[in-house]
């Protein structure tokens, strides 16, 4: 792959909290309109790499390029600004605000304030539930709702390349299979994409590439090409905690 | 460790022996009166630093406390001719009661609950205090509240010399309770409370309990020194319950740093000098009090364990437990 | 009991309604978006009433009044933000930031209270009314300045309302206060919000100063003294709710000029003490209020 294609480009990254390490040295890009995977055991950095590339959290060392300029210093806003989305994971949102000011809200930046009417249309096209359901607030959403709206708040901010954090996590297969759609969707219009999952098979069928995460390091890249089959990709994710 | 010990044993013993000394070489009544004063405050703003600072109960109506005892002395040493010593008895009872009833709604509520409801508590009662004033002299004060004696000797005589002794004992009395009481175990189980409920009442710790417990007591040594504040003043005024008063205070526990019996009690001594010193000069009468707010930020900003915690470190470890 | 004195108690609430409605609604402001209660909110009140006397008062400098006006509000967003940047700001990261910025926020309240005695001295002080003259309300006589507080503060909360729900930054200083991370990831700048709330939160004291400084006698103690009351309305409402907290002013503002009416002035506050604590004893949440935070 080309320098110039690489759309987001993290080297030798550490982070961590107070005076714990989470992430030892990690490196890895995502080109243009490419989709890739995250995936590793709870607690072995996943979140907090992508809570470091969208600077929740300061990183200690390394360096982080978005479409070929550093982000070093850069706020959270700025990140936003430039169109580099963090979709964090289910939460709760703005618990007392209504879906369709969330969505609003969303927009915030001058540059997604100018794609606002858009990318509102497209939302909704794409969740048709957040359309019947624009009134409602945050505190009332099911989980699969709160996806939905976490997505399509990311959408609303204008978006270059979106990382989303456990896109599905507690929900039901049915609902999986939905948002999976969705997301291919988005994919298919040519968005990058890093996406941090725990469902091997719901990651395989959505990305070209894979990370392995484990310890705060990047232990493997699988290529979808590459001939990792399902059982080994198991047996690494189980590996360590001993096979039944 | 034991020369450690040794060291800190025998700083305490020469600070004791410098309070015991100094009306023997201070004749003037006016700093013998700042002395008073200042030992006054020093146990209501340690006993401040038991519910504050160890059990971490966000209670602001502390100087209130003092207040009840102020008044309940000074009324029933004038109104019902009880003994003053026994008033200030009854000024410590009275406060501990009033806290007591505070816990009531205090003990089941969280963070800033606590904070409306003792401030709002204070508020009560200087209402009250101003609405009876037939009874407590409204806005105007409490006047002459009888003095005390002791063995026919008359306190008014010889310049404040007994009253410094009173008051010297009543506040090494309240600090070794105090330092007793935060190092037993019942002191550690508020440390642990405060700093993990979860933990804390996982070990069976009852925290209402705990917590009523802490007021209660606090509560106690702010009334006694309420008590013998109005016996020395022979006056009582409802700015006890002011935002002023309480400010001094507050600052004192912040300067002499929370959790912690000894730094209170000195801030105390230096505040209360420095303040009362600036109080002479007629344009500070009221200004003191904004360089005493600022000294509360300026604390709070850059030294939030304490003025000690400027100090050298070597001399901070020796200090400490 | 007659027609005309329930009219009289009634009118006398709303006043005091009105008045407690805009201040608790500037403490709720900035509790709901930065989790902090302001202690100095009532001295902000004071300030800006004194700085409203000093420009348009003859013994001052004389000016029109609406320039006093204009300055005494500024004046008050002017304290506001430096107080946000000096006292709150540098706590933000901090556990124990609530306990904190109680204790700086009273310091700054006795700072700003004791420096107004010493610029402006114990004599009491009136503003002028913005509408000078007498009005039949409800049958009751008040004067203009009373009724145009009555008016004017559902007319302040209504606009506030609106914008909160309606503009960008007022829904995105919702955003913040609900969650602060999320409302980052989509691009609004916290801090900058945080110190918009504080001014916005300043000029309702501000405003609500120079309205009631032509009603009551300006004194250092001006605005700490409706504060508490100010403080156990937020309560009442549920911390937290803009609706709640107003309807809790108005229904405090009654029953204090009912209780002044039945039990006399001074016991009026002890009554409303105690129910306070009673009802946090059966509802922890606040009467109106639905989260505890």
């Amino acid at each position: 792959m080309s320098e110039a294609a690489k759309v987001l480009e993290v080297r030798d990254l550490h982070a961590g909290y107070d005076a714990y390490d989470v992430l030892r040295g990690v490196s890895l890009n995502v080109g243009s309109a490419e989709r890739v995977g995250l995936f590793g055991p709870n607690g072995h950095g996943k979140t907090t790499l992508l809570n470091t590339v969208s600077k929740v959290i300061v990183p200690r060392k390394g360096s982080i390029s978005f479409m070929g300029e550093p982000l070093a210093g850069l706020s959270s806003r700025r990140i936003v600004e430039r169109g580099l989305i963090h979709v964090p994971q289910a939460n709760t949102l703005f618990p007392d605000m209504e879906i369709m000011e969330t969505l609003e809200l969303a927009a915030f930046t001058e540059r997604a304030r100018g794609e606002r009417k858009a990318n509102l249309d497209y939302v909704l096209k794409l969740f048709p539930r957040l359309a019947e359901r624009r009134r409602q607030q945050c505190r009332t959403l099911s989980g699969g709702e709160r996806q939905m709206l976490s997505i399509g708040v990311g959408l609303m901010c204008a978006p270059r390349m979106l990382m989303l954090d456990e896109p599905t996590l507690g929900l039901s297969p049915k609902l999986k299979e939905e948002l999976a759609i969705a997301i291919a969707g988005i994919g298919a219009r040519g968005m990058p994409m890093l996406i941090v999952e725990q469902d091997i098979s719901f990651v395989l069928s959505l990305v070209d590439r894979m990370y392995f995460v484990d310890h705060g390091e990047i232990a493997r890249e699988i290529d979808r090409g590459s001939d990792v089959d399902h059982q080994e990709i198991m047996d690494m994710y189980f590996g360590e905690h001993a096979a039944p | 460790m034991r020369s450690k010990l040794d060291t800190k044993a025998l700083g305490l013993a020469a600070l004791v022996a410098l309070g015991l000394v100094v009306p023997l070489v201070v004749e003037d009544t006016y700093v013998r009166h700042l002395f008073i004063i200042s030992f006054i405050y020093a146990v209501v703003a340690a006993s401040w630093d038991l519910s504050l600072g160890y059990a971490g109960i966000f209670n602001f109506g502390h100087v209130a406390f003092f207040g009840i005892g102020v008044y309940a002395t000074g009324l029933t040493a004038k109104l019902l001719g009880l003994d003053p010593w026994l008033a200030m008895l009854v000024g410590g009872v009275a406060a501990s009661a009033a806290a007591a009833l505070v816990a009531l709604p205090v003990v089941r509520l969280q963070g800033v609950y606590v904070v409306l409801v003792t401030f709002a508590f204070s508020q009560l009662v200087l209402q009250v205090v101003i609405s009876q004033s037939v009874v407590t002299g409204g806005t105007q004060g409490l006047v002459r509240v009888p003095t005390v004696e002791l063995f026919g000797y008359n306190f008014l005589r010889d310049y404040k010399f007994g009253y410094y002794y009173v008051a010297f004992a009543m506040m090494l009395v309240a600090v070794a309770c105090l330092r007793r009481l935060v190092r037993s175990d019942f002191g550690l189980s508020i440390v642990a409370l405060r700093d993990n409920e979860d933990y804390g009442s996982s070990r069976g710790i009852p925290i209402a309990v705990q917590r009523l417990k802490v007021l209660v007591v606090s509560a106690f040594f702010a009334g006694i020194a309420g008590g013998f504040f109005v016996i020395y003043l022979r006056v009582a005024s409802p700015e006890v319950f002011g935002f002023s008063t309480m400010s001094l205070i507050l600052s004192m526990v912040l300067v002499g740093g929370t959790s912690s019996i000894y730094g209170p009690v000195l801030a105390a001594l230096v505040l209360t000098f420095v303040s009362e010193g600036l109080a002479n000069f007629e344009s500070l009468a009221e200004g003191r009090f904004m360089l005493i707010a600022v000294a509360m930020i300026v604390v709070l900003l850059f030294l939030p364990k304490g003025l000690a915690s400027a100090l050298p470190k070597s001399w901070k470890e020796r200090t400490a437990k | 009991m007659t027609a005309d004195t329930i009219s009289a108690v009634f009118v006398s609430g709303i006043v005091l309604a009105s008045v407690y409605a805009l201040m608790a609604s500037g403490l709720s402001l900035v509790w709901t978006t930065l989790g902090i209660f302001n202690f100095a909110h009532g001295a902000l009140m004071t300030l800006a009433a004194y700085v409203a006397w000093t420009v348009s008062d003859a013994a001052g400098l004389g000016l029109w009044l609406g320039a006093g006006i204009a300055v005494a509000i500024a004046a008050a967003v002017g304290a506001g933000i430096l107080m946000e940047r000096l006292i709150v700001r540098p706590f933000y990261d901090h556990r124990d930031i609530l306990l904190i910025t109680v204790m700086t926020t009273l310091a700054a309240m006795i700072f700003i209270e004791k420096g107004s005695q010493l610029v402006w001295g114990a004599r009491l002080k009136q503003l002028r009314p913005i509408v000078p003259g007498q009005v039949n309300f409800l049958g009751t006589t008040i004067s203009a300045q009373e009724t145009l507080i009555i008016v004017l503060a559902p007319v302040i909360l209504g606009l506030l309302w609106l914008f909160l729900r309606n503009s960008r930054i007022g829904r995105g200083i919702r955003a913040v206060g609900q969650n602060p991370n999320a409302a980052r990831l989509i691009g609004i700048d916290v801090s900058r919000l945080f110190i918009i709330t504080f001014a916005l939160s300043a000029a309702l004291a501000g405003l609500t100063g120079v309205l009631l400084g032509s009603v009551r006698m300006v004194t250092p103690a001006f605005g700490s003294e409706p504060l508490v009351k100010a403080l156990i309305i937020v309560i009442f409402g549920g911390l937290g709710s803009l609706g709640g907290t107003i309807l809790a002013a108005y229904l405090i503002g009654l029953l204090e000029a009912a209780l002044i009416f039945f039990i006399g002035i001074y016991w009026a506050p002890s009554m409303i003490f105690i129910l306070l604590i009673v009802v946090l004893l059966v509802r922890p949440q606040g009467l109106l209020g639905k989260v505890v935070r």
